[in-house]
Protein backbone atom coordinates (compact mmCIF):
# COMPACT_ATOMS: atom_id res chain seq x y z
CA UNK A 1 0.00 0.00 0.00
CA UNK A 2 1.42 3.33 -1.07
CA UNK A 3 0.02 6.59 0.24
CA UNK A 4 0.56 9.96 -1.40
CA UNK A 5 -1.06 13.26 -0.61
CA UNK A 6 -1.74 16.31 -2.67
CA UNK A 7 -3.44 19.60 -1.93
CA UNK A 8 -5.67 20.81 -4.74
CA UNK A 9 -7.61 23.99 -4.14
CA UNK A 10 -9.44 23.59 -0.87
CA UNK A 11 -9.17 19.82 -0.74
CA UNK A 12 -6.57 17.33 0.40
CA UNK A 13 -6.35 14.30 -1.84
CA UNK A 14 -5.03 11.05 -0.36
CA UNK A 15 -3.99 8.78 -3.22
CA UNK A 16 -3.75 5.10 -2.39
CA UNK A 17 -2.29 2.33 -4.50
CA UNK A 18 -2.02 -1.40 -3.92
CA UNK A 19 -4.47 -3.28 -1.72
CA UNK A 20 -6.42 -1.78 1.16
CA UNK A 21 -6.47 -4.65 3.62
CA UNK A 22 -5.53 -3.54 7.10
CA UNK A 23 -2.28 -4.35 8.82
CA UNK A 24 0.62 -2.01 9.57
CA UNK A 25 0.66 -0.48 6.10
CA UNK A 26 -2.94 0.60 6.44
CA UNK A 27 -2.05 2.49 9.60
CA UNK A 28 -0.13 4.87 7.33
CA UNK A 29 -3.45 5.78 5.73
CA UNK A 30 -5.04 6.58 9.07
CA UNK A 31 -1.99 8.57 10.19
CA UNK A 32 -1.98 10.56 6.95
CA UNK A 33 -5.64 11.47 7.37
CA UNK A 34 -5.13 12.31 11.05
CA UNK A 35 -2.23 14.60 10.17
CA UNK A 36 -4.17 16.36 7.41
CA UNK A 37 -7.06 17.00 9.79
CA UNK A 38 -4.71 18.31 12.47
CA UNK A 39 -3.23 20.63 9.85
CA UNK A 40 -6.69 22.10 9.35
CA UNK A 41 -7.78 20.36 6.17
CA UNK A 42 -11.50 19.63 6.26
CA UNK A 43 -12.21 18.44 2.73
CA UNK A 44 -10.59 15.05 2.23
CA UNK A 45 -10.79 13.03 -0.96
CA UNK A 46 -9.50 9.45 -0.93
CA UNK A 47 -8.47 8.35 -4.42
CA UNK A 48 -8.88 4.57 -4.83
CA UNK A 49 -8.09 4.59 -8.54
CA UNK A 50 -4.97 2.49 -8.10
CA UNK A 51 -6.35 0.17 -5.44
CA UNK A 52 -6.96 -3.30 -6.85
CA UNK A 53 -9.05 -4.61 -3.96
CA UNK A 54 -10.38 -3.80 -0.51
CA UNK A 55 -11.24 -6.32 2.17
CA UNK A 56 -13.51 -5.90 5.21
CA UNK A 57 -10.58 -4.63 7.27
CA UNK A 58 -9.87 -2.03 4.62
CA UNK A 59 -13.52 -1.01 4.72
CA UNK A 60 -13.17 -0.63 8.49
CA UNK A 61 -10.25 1.69 7.91
CA UNK A 62 -12.33 3.84 5.56
CA UNK A 63 -15.15 3.97 8.12
CA UNK A 64 -12.87 4.95 10.99
CA UNK A 65 -11.29 7.61 8.75
CA UNK A 66 -14.76 8.89 7.87
CA UNK A 67 -15.62 9.15 11.57
CA UNK A 68 -12.29 10.80 12.31
CA UNK A 69 -12.98 13.43 9.68
CA UNK A 70 -16.49 14.00 11.02
CA UNK A 71 -15.08 14.48 14.53
CA UNK A 72 -12.93 17.26 13.11
CA UNK A 73 -15.93 18.83 11.34
CA UNK A 74 -14.55 17.54 8.07
CA UNK A 75 -15.80 15.34 5.27
CA UNK A 76 -14.18 12.37 3.56
CA UNK A 77 -15.26 11.39 0.07
CA UNK A 78 -14.15 8.65 -2.31
CA UNK A 79 -13.21 8.74 -5.96
CA UNK A 80 -11.98 6.44 -8.71
CA UNK A 81 -12.92 3.02 -7.49
CA UNK A 82 -13.11 -0.10 -9.62
CA UNK A 83 -16.31 -2.07 -10.10
CA UNK A 84 -15.01 -4.68 -7.69
CA UNK A 85 -14.64 -2.10 -4.90
CA UNK A 86 -17.92 -0.42 -5.78
CA UNK A 87 -19.66 -3.80 -5.53
CA UNK A 88 -18.40 -4.36 -2.00
CA UNK A 89 -19.61 -0.89 -0.99
CA UNK A 90 -23.01 -1.65 -2.48
CA UNK A 91 -23.36 -5.04 -0.79
CA UNK A 92 -22.44 -3.59 2.60
CA UNK A 93 -24.56 -0.48 1.94
CA UNK A 94 -21.58 1.69 2.69
CA UNK A 95 -22.52 3.54 -0.49
CA UNK A 96 -25.10 5.20 1.79
CA UNK A 97 -22.33 6.37 4.13
CA UNK A 98 -19.74 7.59 1.64
CA UNK A 99 -20.19 10.06 -1.16
CA UNK A 100 -18.57 8.35 -4.13
CA UNK A 101 -17.48 10.03 -7.36
CA UNK A 102 -16.38 8.62 -10.67
CA UNK A 103 -13.97 11.40 -11.53
CA UNK A 104 -11.75 13.71 -9.56
CA UNK A 105 -13.00 16.94 -11.10
CA UNK A 106 -16.57 16.27 -10.03
CA UNK A 107 -15.41 15.15 -6.59
CA UNK A 108 -13.37 18.33 -6.07
CA UNK A 109 -16.25 20.46 -7.28
CA UNK A 110 -18.50 18.83 -4.67
CA UNK A 111 -16.47 20.48 -1.92
CA UNK A 112 -17.23 23.93 -3.33
CA UNK A 113 -21.00 23.63 -2.78
CA UNK B 1 -8.35 -33.24 17.07
CA UNK B 2 -10.09 -35.56 19.45
CA UNK B 3 -11.69 -38.41 17.57
CA UNK B 4 -15.42 -37.97 17.29
CA UNK B 5 -15.33 -34.33 18.37
CA UNK B 6 -16.39 -31.25 16.46
CA UNK B 7 -19.04 -30.83 13.88
CA UNK B 8 -17.73 -33.43 11.48
CA UNK B 9 -18.83 -36.93 10.87
CA UNK B 10 -16.68 -40.01 11.09
CA UNK B 11 -17.38 -41.09 7.55
CA UNK B 12 -14.80 -43.50 6.24
CA UNK B 13 -14.09 -45.13 9.60
CA UNK B 14 -15.06 -48.68 10.13
CA UNK B 15 -17.20 -49.32 13.23
CA UNK B 16 -14.66 -51.96 14.16
CA UNK B 17 -11.67 -49.62 13.93
CA UNK B 18 -9.10 -50.23 16.64
CA UNK B 19 -9.57 -47.64 19.39
CA UNK B 20 -5.81 -47.36 20.03
CA UNK B 21 -5.14 -46.29 16.45
CA UNK B 22 -8.04 -44.02 15.69
CA UNK B 23 -8.21 -42.38 12.32
CA UNK B 24 -8.67 -38.65 12.37
CA UNK B 25 -12.31 -37.73 12.07
CA UNK B 26 -13.30 -36.61 8.63
CA UNK B 27 -15.53 -33.61 8.46
CA UNK B 28 -18.15 -33.22 5.77
CA UNK B 29 -16.12 -30.43 4.18
CA UNK B 30 -12.99 -32.55 4.30
CA UNK B 31 -14.80 -35.54 2.90
CA UNK B 32 -16.32 -33.66 0.00
CA UNK B 33 -13.06 -31.93 -0.75
CA UNK B 34 -11.12 -35.20 -0.63
CA UNK B 35 -13.63 -36.97 -2.87
CA UNK B 36 -13.51 -34.20 -5.42
CA UNK B 37 -9.72 -33.98 -5.39
CA UNK B 38 -9.40 -37.75 -5.79
CA UNK B 39 -11.95 -38.05 -8.56
CA UNK B 40 -11.07 -34.92 -10.52
CA UNK B 41 -7.49 -33.92 -9.75
CA UNK B 42 -7.27 -32.18 -13.10
CA UNK B 43 -9.94 -29.76 -11.91
CA UNK B 44 -8.41 -29.03 -8.51
CA UNK B 45 -5.96 -26.25 -7.64
CA UNK B 46 -4.37 -25.84 -4.23
CA UNK B 47 -2.17 -23.28 -2.55
CA UNK B 48 -0.99 -22.61 0.97
CA UNK B 49 0.23 -19.32 2.42
CA UNK B 50 1.64 -18.22 5.76
CA UNK B 51 -0.68 -16.10 7.88
CA UNK B 52 0.31 -12.70 6.58
CA UNK B 53 -2.21 -10.35 5.04
CA UNK B 54 0.18 -9.30 2.28
CA UNK B 55 0.25 -12.92 1.06
CA UNK B 56 -3.40 -12.50 0.08
CA UNK B 57 -2.14 -10.55 -2.91
CA UNK B 58 -0.66 -13.78 -4.29
CA UNK B 59 -3.91 -15.63 -3.57
CA UNK B 60 -5.86 -12.95 -5.41
CA UNK B 61 -3.57 -13.25 -8.42
CA UNK B 62 -4.08 -17.02 -8.44
CA UNK B 63 -7.83 -16.56 -8.11
CA UNK B 64 -7.87 -14.09 -11.00
CA UNK B 65 -5.91 -16.52 -13.16
CA UNK B 66 -8.32 -19.35 -12.36
CA UNK B 67 -11.36 -17.20 -13.07
CA UNK B 68 -9.88 -16.13 -16.37
CA UNK B 69 -9.05 -19.74 -17.22
CA UNK B 70 -12.64 -20.88 -16.61
CA UNK B 71 -14.00 -17.91 -18.57
CA UNK B 72 -16.01 -16.65 -15.60
CA UNK B 73 -18.31 -13.68 -16.15
CA UNK B 74 -17.19 -10.35 -14.68
CA UNK B 75 -19.85 -10.00 -11.96
CA UNK B 76 -19.29 -13.51 -10.62
CA UNK B 77 -15.51 -13.12 -10.86
CA UNK B 78 -15.57 -9.97 -8.72
CA UNK B 79 -17.80 -11.68 -6.15
CA UNK B 80 -15.68 -14.83 -6.02
CA UNK B 81 -12.37 -12.98 -5.76
CA UNK B 82 -13.71 -10.71 -3.03
CA UNK B 83 -15.10 -13.67 -1.07
CA UNK B 84 -11.84 -15.63 -1.28
CA UNK B 85 -10.01 -12.61 0.11
CA UNK B 86 -12.57 -12.29 2.92
CA UNK B 87 -12.22 -15.95 3.86
CA UNK B 88 -8.44 -15.58 3.86
CA UNK B 89 -8.64 -12.39 5.90
CA UNK B 90 -10.79 -14.11 8.51
CA UNK B 91 -8.39 -17.05 8.70
CA UNK B 92 -5.37 -14.79 9.19
CA UNK B 93 -6.84 -12.16 11.46
CA UNK B 94 -9.30 -14.18 13.53
CA UNK B 95 -8.08 -17.73 13.06
CA UNK B 96 -4.36 -17.43 13.53
CA UNK B 97 -4.04 -13.89 14.93
CA UNK B 98 -0.33 -13.59 15.77
CA UNK B 99 0.66 -17.07 14.51
CA UNK B 100 2.13 -15.93 11.24
CA UNK B 101 3.77 -19.33 10.68
CA UNK B 102 0.41 -21.14 10.69
CA UNK B 103 -0.62 -22.01 7.12
CA UNK B 104 -3.87 -21.06 5.45
CA UNK B 105 -4.85 -23.56 2.75
CA UNK B 106 -6.91 -22.75 -0.31
CA UNK B 107 -8.47 -25.45 -2.51
CA UNK B 108 -10.30 -24.54 -5.72
CA UNK B 109 -12.43 -27.04 -7.58
CA UNK B 110 -13.42 -26.00 -11.07
CA UNK B 111 -16.73 -27.56 -11.96
CA UNK B 112 -19.01 -27.12 -14.94
CA UNK B 113 -20.05 -23.47 -14.54
CA UNK B 114 -19.66 -23.76 -10.79
CA UNK B 115 -16.63 -23.17 -8.59
CA UNK B 116 -16.10 -24.53 -5.08
CA UNK B 117 -13.44 -23.09 -2.81
CA UNK B 118 -12.32 -24.27 0.61
CA UNK B 119 -10.28 -22.03 2.91
CA UNK B 120 -8.84 -23.74 5.96
CA UNK B 121 -7.07 -22.41 9.03
CA UNK B 122 -5.73 -24.01 12.22
CA UNK B 123 -7.25 -21.51 14.62
CA UNK B 124 -9.45 -22.01 17.67
CA UNK B 125 -12.71 -21.41 15.81
CA UNK B 126 -15.40 -18.90 16.65
CA UNK B 127 -19.04 -18.60 17.64
CA UNK B 128 -20.83 -18.86 14.30
CA UNK B 129 -24.24 -17.90 15.71
CA UNK B 130 -22.76 -14.76 17.19
CA UNK B 131 -21.06 -13.88 13.93
CA UNK B 132 -24.23 -14.48 11.92
CA UNK B 133 -26.23 -12.26 14.27
CA UNK B 134 -24.21 -9.20 13.24
CA UNK B 135 -26.01 -6.97 10.74
CA UNK B 136 -23.46 -4.51 9.37
CA UNK B 137 -26.19 -2.81 7.34
CA UNK B 138 -28.21 -1.78 10.41
CA UNK B 139 -27.99 1.92 11.36
CA UNK B 140 -25.54 1.14 14.16
CA UNK B 141 -23.69 -1.50 12.17
CA UNK B 142 -23.03 0.78 9.22
CA UNK B 143 -20.54 2.84 11.21
CA UNK B 144 -18.94 -0.11 12.97
CA UNK B 145 -15.50 -0.76 11.53
CA UNK B 146 -15.70 -4.52 12.19
CA UNK B 147 -17.93 -7.50 11.48
CA UNK B 148 -18.41 -7.49 7.70
CA UNK B 149 -16.38 -10.48 6.51
CA UNK B 150 -18.97 -13.23 6.79
CA UNK B 151 -21.75 -10.90 5.69
CA UNK B 152 -19.84 -10.08 2.49
CA UNK B 153 -19.18 -13.73 1.68
CA UNK B 154 -22.82 -14.69 2.23
CA UNK B 155 -24.04 -11.77 0.14
CA UNK B 156 -21.75 -12.52 -2.78
CA UNK B 157 -21.69 -16.32 -2.99
CA UNK B 158 -24.47 -18.83 -3.66
CA UNK B 159 -23.47 -21.01 -0.73
CA UNK B 160 -21.22 -20.50 2.30
CA UNK B 161 -20.65 -23.26 4.86
CA UNK B 162 -18.51 -23.32 7.95
CA UNK B 163 -16.91 -26.39 9.48
CA UNK B 164 -15.77 -25.38 12.95
CA UNK B 165 -13.64 -28.10 14.46
CA UNK B 166 -13.81 -27.39 18.13
CA UNK B 167 -10.45 -25.71 18.61
CA UNK B 168 -8.75 -27.47 15.70
CA UNK B 169 -9.39 -25.09 12.85
CA UNK B 170 -12.10 -23.78 10.58
CA UNK B 171 -12.92 -24.70 7.00
CA UNK B 172 -14.99 -22.23 5.01
CA UNK B 173 -16.60 -23.62 1.89
CA UNK B 174 -17.66 -21.16 -0.80
CA UNK B 175 -19.67 -22.08 -3.87
CA UNK B 176 -20.83 -20.00 -6.80
CA UNK B 177 -22.31 -20.72 -10.18
CA UNK B 178 -21.22 -18.49 -13.02
CA UNK B 179 -21.95 -17.77 -16.65
CA UNK B 180 -19.27 -18.08 -19.28
CA UNK B 181 -17.81 -14.63 -19.89
CA UNK B 182 -18.15 -15.05 -23.63
CA UNK B 183 -21.91 -15.57 -23.19
CA UNK B 184 -22.42 -12.50 -21.01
Amino acid sequence: MKVRQEIVGGAAIVRLSGQLMGGPEAETVRETIQTLLEQGHRNLLVDLGEVSWVNSTGLGLLISSHLLAANHAGVLRLVGMSKRIRDILTVTRLDTVFQVYDDEQTALASFQV
Amino acid sequence: MTPGSGDGTNAGQSPSAEPETPAAPVSRSDELRAQIAASEPERTVRCSIPSRLEMLTAVDQLTQSILQHIDCDDDSAAAIATSVIEAGTNAIQHGHRTRSEAPVDFTFHLGEHVIDIWVEDRGPGFDLDEALAIDPTSPAGLLDSHGRGIFIMRAMMDQVDFEIRDGEGVVVHLRKRYRPHTAS
